[in-house]
């Protein structure tokens, strides 16, 4: 029992030193013979055994004596916790390549792969929109209609929903991988911006005037708005510049923007967002699943077309 | 003896990186070098690594006469008759391979031997009796371990043509009366082999006093380098003798047909030598005279005697060979009862750096008789110290209580 604890242990420390790689391989001579239904003759294990006993000895004679008279035992619980911790590990990292976080989807907690946290942090809805803050647990697409939002109709399966905001870092790192995922897969896109960050609501007035008049413009100004400096993003300046960059008329657009109704469709499109109860950009629906955070691409990718998705 | 000072002419008992030295109490596997002997043979490559006595250029002269002033130190040391008696090996193993395969022993002849020999010591006798027949005795020894001379002179007869034996044990330190033993022996009209290598970095050795035929013994265990071993062999022996090995260097000339051997002892120096290891082997017989012998007995007596007073109250270990220190030279061999001894030295170099040797010492033949795993060998030398036994000692109290 104790070659296979040593062997997994000597494996990992084996990474990073030779005499450890050295050990690992007695180590593994002694487990293959065990599995192989013979004695272990190497005489690995009284070697660890030994160096282990001497080194400790020095420290206390009781804990030698303790090691020394329940060194199978310990063995016997030390491959309990190696092999617990190996499940773990697995886990973890299975947790990880699948949603982007150790703990599994939209989990927060500590992920050594991803020590920031930063694949599951948003960019944070103002808490006065809201009664009551919501949770992961309450996300969903149900309750929201999405027929005024841009979308781009897939010719395949799946649908991709993001709700993110022209002035987020987080929005800003995803947005054109998941646009490209769709495009690539024939699934259906939809953007729902919602400025959270930075304050936007001048653009956002802008997509929703250049959406009504040209759909295909819409994505061609979601692509400057997403790669423009921010400090300029929000002007009016900006807006007539990016609107004579697209070929649209600025005095169509300019209309539209201080039209009544405008305000009020991106209202009432700001209140059927909330609907999904997000909390934070972004957050990206893939076939109704909630994705919080900026995740890695393969996450999304995984999430569309499984786990597989590069054989697809 | 001025303990301190000696101590500064080896390495490896100087603390490294605040680290004291480790304790060395391996001695009887080999022996610590002094820097002088690291020095001879790094001057070797450093400035005359060269072919001696084969090329006829200024650097291959100097290693050749190098060489040869080597051969005449170890000449001295044994107090030979003249330096072509010294034939250089690898080591004493190679040393009795060659006896044993260069004499002309044949089938019915008897090789004597004792029941403590070293593999190098009974392999060879083992391959001869498969191969040409010969009949090994194997004279007891007694129960104390000591020899037996009485049980020993049973085993003479006209059939005995070679009696082959270690002068010092390696496995308990027990030294045989050689010089009795040789003259039973001649008077039986047998020839007579000496395995010194134990023996050699303990006890002055006279071959002309002792009028034995054969003598090897290893460079590695008296403060040479490994890979160095001497042969000794009356001259007359060597002249008859055939070698055992050809090649290079052992002829002065050759034909498609044959060859005309050199005489000794460079007929039995097949290929190139080990230059460096000669010169080194000569500095370290250099140095061990200018330590001599009695220092190195006192030293010996004194530490081993410690060792012994010390292991009063461990009932778990039992000296192997006799009681008194004395009769063991440096060599405190212990029979461990339900440790495995192996474990014990890992323990030891873990808890306290001491190097010891466990096992079965290359002796597997008399442990497998007397149903023991091995042993647990402490060997001393000179430039060891009673502070060392100490901690040995300690770490050995240590170990008894807690396993």
């Amino acid at each position: 029992m104790f070659c296979i604890v040593a062997f997994i242990i000597l494996a990992i420390f084996g990474i990073f030193s030779a005499g450890s790689r050295e050990l690992a391989r007695e180590a593994w001579g002694c487990v293959f013979r065990r599995v192989t239904f013979r004695p272990c003759t190497t005489g690995f294990d009284e070697k660890i055994k030994s160096r282990i006993l001497g080194s400790v000895i020095n420290r206390s004679e009781t804990a030698a004596r303790l090691l020394n008279r329940n060194f199978e035992l310990i063995a016997w619980a030390m491959f309990l916790i190696v092999t617990a911790s190996s499940v773990y590990a697995v886990r973890g990292l299975y947790l990880f390549y699948v949603t982007g976080s150790c703990s599994g989807l939209n989990e927060t907690s500590f992920c050594l792969l991803d020590p920031s946290g930063e694949n599951s942090t948003v960019s944070a809805v103002d808490a006065g929109c809201r009664e009551k803050p919501t949770t992961v647990e309450d996300l969903t697409l149900k309750e929201a209609d999405l027929r005024s939002f841009p979308t781009i109709k897939g010719k395949g399966e799946g649908s991709i929903v993001v709700i993110g905001c022209y002035g987020c870092a987080y929005t800003r790192r995803v947005y054109h991988s998941l646009k490209e995922l769709a495009e690539r897969n024939g699934a259906s896109f939809t953007f729902i911006d919602y400025p959270v960050k930075v304050k936007t609501n001048l653009m956002t007035r802008l997509g929703y005037c250049v959406y009504r008049q040209d759909p295909s413009r819409y994505w061609k100004l979601n692509e400057t708005l997403f790669t423009a400096q921010l400090p300029t993003l929000d002007t009016l300046e900006g807006a007539r510049a990016t609107t004579a960059k697209l070929g649209l008329d600025w005095g169509e657009i300019s209309r539209c923007l201080d039209a009544p109704a405008t305000r009020d469709a991106v209202d009432s499109q700001a209140e059927e967002a909330l609907k999904t109860n997000f909390f934070g950009t972004p957050t990206v629906f893939i076939n109704g699943k909630a994705f919080v955070g900026p995740k890695p691409d393969r996450v999304y990718a995984i999430a569309l077309k499984g786990l597989a998705y590069w054989l697809k | 003896m001025d303990l301190e000072a000696i101590r500064q002419d080896f390495p490896m008992l100087q603390a490294k990186r605040d680290r004291r030295p480790v304790v060395y109490l391996d001695n009887a596997c080999q022996t610590l070098r002094p820097a002088k002997v690291i020095e001879v043979m790094d001057r070797y490559y450093q400035e005359t690594s060269a072919c001696g006595g084969r090329s006829m250029h200024r650097l291959a002269n100097e290693v050749a006469s190098q060489c040869e002033a080597a051969r005449e130190t170890v000449a001295r040391f044994l107090n030979a008759s003249r330096k072509e008696e010294i034939v250089f090996t690898r080591n004493t193993t190679e040393g009795i391979n060659l006896v044993a395969n260069s004499l002309p022993l044949g089938k019915g002849d008897v090789v004597l031997i004792g029941d403590k020999e070293h593999n190098s010591n009974l392999l060879p006798w083992q391959m001869l009796a498969k191969r040409r027949g010969i009949e090994i005795r194997i004279a007891r020894s007694r129960d104390d371990n000591t020899f037996d001379l009485d049980r020993f002179s049973s085993y003479l007869d006209d059939r005995v043509k070679l009696v082959a034996l270690g002068l010092c044990s390696n496995l308990d330190g027990v030294a045989i009366p050689a010089a009795e033993i040789i003259r039973k022996a001649r008077a039986n009209g047998s020839l007579v082999l000496l395995d010194a290598a134990q023996a050699a970095p303990h006890q002055r050795l006279d071959v002309k006093a002792l009028d034995v035929d054969f003598l090897s013994f290893s460079g590695h265990k008296v403060l040479g380098p490994s890979g160095t071993g001497v042969l000794y062999g009356k001259y007359r022996h060597l002249e008859e003798m055939q070698p055992f090995m050809v090649g290079g260097g052992t002829v002065s000339s050759s034909s498609y047909d044959g060859c005309e051997f050199l005489p000794p002892p460079e007929k039995f120096e097949a290929g190139l030598a080990d230059y460096a290891g000669i010169i080194g082997l000569g500095a370290a017989i250099d140095y061990l005279e200018k330590i001599g012998f009695k220092n190195i007995q006192r030293q010996d007596l004194l530490l081993n005697s410690h060792l012994t007073a010390g292991l009063e109250g461990l009932k778990r270990f039992r000296i192997l060979g006799p009681a008194d220190p004395e009769k063991r030279g440096g060599i405190l061999s212990l029979a461990v009862e339900g440790i495995d001894p192996h474990r014990i030295a890992l323990m030891l170099d873990q808890m306290a750096d001491v190097m010891v040797r466990s096992g079965q010492h290359c002796v597997h033949s008399w442990f497998n008789a007397h149903g023991l795993p091995g042993s647990l060998r402490a060997s001393v030398y000179f430039y060891n110290t009673v502070e060392e036994t100490g901690i040995f000692l300690d770490a050995l109290r240590k170990i008894d209580r807690v396993l």
